[in-house]
């Protein structure tokens, strides 16, 4: 299977090159289709906490996108609050085959750094980060110091 | 002299000690064996033939696959192949000819797998083997006169690339078949994994290459051999396996592209630009029930594009172009067709007026009679028109039922390409983007 034989070498070549933004990665190996870890930002507000992500890949996976998932809850404009986000590189209509996982991550971890208030999924959030810059580091701060996980230890 | 014929029709068989026999067959009257060593030259060849038949080594030539072969040329260098013709003639012109069939035959049935390695010439030609393997098989490249079909043909020049062989009446050379004055090679492919008739060839996949570059899977990422690769001016290459998933899923959405040259394609899937694969019989390797499923999807898909349509009734699904593009009565006409009339834009029977209202009408229309068996039939396809009417929204532009199995608002029409918004039922906009995308 094209998925499997792909995701393997994917995973192998993400844990050997050990980013320092995507932590702790589980995968079963039973089934190599859904992957779990944690998102490390080094921004403001989201650098206090740890946020715990699965990326589902498609039985059709690379020819289909992989879809990623918020499971601990984020204060941000582009992330709902279901977790969903919305990430053009993995959207139906820009997703290509060629694409690898490690860059849906780093462009995952861009978005969380720095947010889209032009493309929101939450139309309150964004227009607070625009317009009320203060508020939004305060209130996402909180968000992460209430919500979020605890950041691994560096080696 | 009048022109003698020799034909030594053989069996090289490989043994571990790459020495094969030759059965030779002189005059098409009686044979006998040669035996030969993978590593002679085509030298000892004529001498062993030019010996057997009392004739001299310096007045034969050997043709293989059109070109003269060289006395200094190893037998295991040719790439004899399964069953292929050596011909061979006598003299300077073409009064006297010696015809040498060979038919090859690895020895013993087995050989080990490090042998068969390294007896086993680079393969650089596939084909898809329709007929016995229901494969892609490495394939041989063959010359024959264009006239009379007879490979007893020498080329003045060799080809040097695809064009040469694939375009007909680029390479021209001598017909040695005795009363023919053929001077145009024909090239043609056919499996070597089994014997074939001269007329059995198959059509040469020449996107798919031997890994000789150790060229990483676009897809999968593995190094495996043979590839294809995409005509994009990258030459992203893909595994068969994965290359078969391509296919299949873009099949499954019906998403290939209709090309009005190429037929019905696929790009690469890096999306660059001029890589459409621009020789259909690529798209065998779904496999034969695949491979007619693509075939309809792409004579509808062709039938759509030259703005016909296709009938609604269930179990017909008859490719109808209607004369006037005006007209919204289309009938399926018999006996090709199932007969059922119907409405161009609404796709239901035939109807006067607006076509929701109809719809609206018909759910209320109870007073008359109907035949039971045809009421019967009726009432399941009411059930499928109901289910699909409850899951699904007509795209804005074709009208063609969508479901939402997921995902945003934002709806890609797989038919007409309309991006179009589940929720305003119109075309995708900005303002789409800001007050709903997703929810």
């Amino acid at each position: 299977m094209a998925a499997t034989r792909r995701l393997q070498k994917e995973l192998t070549d993400l844990r050997k090159a050990g980013l320092s933004c995507f932590r702790d990665i589980i995968v079963d190996e039973k089934n190599m289709l859904q992957w779990q870890g944690l998102i490390v930002p080094e921004s403001v507000p989201y650098d206090k906490g740890a946020f715990r992500i699965t990326i589902d890949f498609p039985a059709e996976y690379p020819f289909k996108p992989p879809k990623v998932t918020f499971k601990t809850k984020i204060y941000h404009p582009n992330i709902d609050e279901k977790g969903q986000v919305c990430l053009p590189i993995i959207s139906a209509e820009n997703w290509k085959p060629a694409t690898k996982t490690d860059q849906v991550i780093q462009a995952l971890v861009a978005l969380v750094n720095t947010p889209e208030p032009e493309h929101p999924l939450r139309a309150d959030v964004a227009e607070e980060y625009t317009k009320d810059k203060k508020k939004f580091l305060k209130n996402a701060e909180e968000f992460t110091r209430k919500n979020s996980e605890k950041r691994p230890v560096d080696k | 002299m009048s022109p003698e014929k020799i034909v030594i029709l053989g069996t090289i068989l490989i043994w571990r000690s790459m020495t094969a026999v030759i059965n030779i067959r002189f005059n098409s009257c009686h044979s006998h064996l040669l035996h030969v060593d993978s590593s002679w030259t085509i030298e000892k060849v004529k001498e062993q033939i030019a010996a057997e038949e009392g004739v001299s080594p310096n007045d034969i030539r050997i043709i293989f696959a059109g070109r003269e072969l060289q006395n200094s040329t190893a037998i295991r260098e040719i790439d004899l192949g399964l069953h292929s013709v050596l011909h061979v003639i006598q003299g300077r012109k073409r009064n006297l000819s010696l015809q040498v069939e060979t038919d090859c035959e690895r020895g013993q049935g087995e050989v080990p797998e490090t042998e068969k390695e390294q007896s086993t010439p680079l393969n650089h030609y596939y084909i898809f083997c329709k007929n016995e393997c229901k494969k892609v098989c490495a394939g041989k490249l063959r010359v024959r006169c264009s006239k009379c079909k007879q490979g007893s043909f020498r080329l003045e020049q060799e080809p040097s690339c695809w064009d040469d062989v694939l375009k007909p009446g680029r390479i021209m050379g001598v017909c040695e078949e005795k009363d023919c004055s053929g001077d145009t090679a024909e090239f043609f492919f056919k499996c070597a994994n089994h014997s074939s008739t001269e007329d059995e060839s198959s059509v040469v996949l020449y996107l798919i290459k031997a890994n000789t570059r150790n060229v990483e899977c676009i897809t999968c990422l593995a190094i495996c051999d043979p590839v294809l690769v995409f005509p994009c001016l990258e030459g992203h290459s893909m595994c068969l396996d994965c290359f078969r998933i391509y296919c299949q899923t873009k099949l499954n959405d019906r998403d290939f592209i209709q090309h009005p040259e190429l037929g019905y394609t696929l790009p690469c899937p890096a999306g660059c630009d001029n890589s459409l694969i621009n020789e259909v019989h690529h798209f065998r390797i779904l496999g034969d029930d695949q491979y007619d499923r693509y075939q309809r999807f792409s004579t509808e898909e062709c039938l759509l594009q030259m703005g016909g349509v296709l009938c609604p009734q269930p179990g017909c699904g008859a490719g109808l172009l209607p004369e006037d593009e005006q007209q919204r009565r289309i009938e399926c006409a018999t006996p090709q067709g199932c007969g059922f009339i119907f409405c161009r834009r609404c796709f239901q029977a035939f109807h006067q007026g607006d076509c929701d209202q109809r719809l609206m009408d018909t759910a209320s229309t109870t007073g008359y009679s109907v035949d039971p068996a045809r009421a019967e039939r009726a009432r399941w396809e009411r059930l499928s028109k109901d289910t699909i009417g409850k899951t699904t929204k007509p795209c804005p532009q074709c009208n063609v039922p969508v479901e939402k199995a997921g995902g945003c608002m934002h709806m890609q029409c797989t038919r007409c390409k309309l991006d179009w918004c589940w929720l305003c039922h119109s075309p995708w906009s900005r303002e789409c983007m800001g007050n709903h995308w997703f929810g």
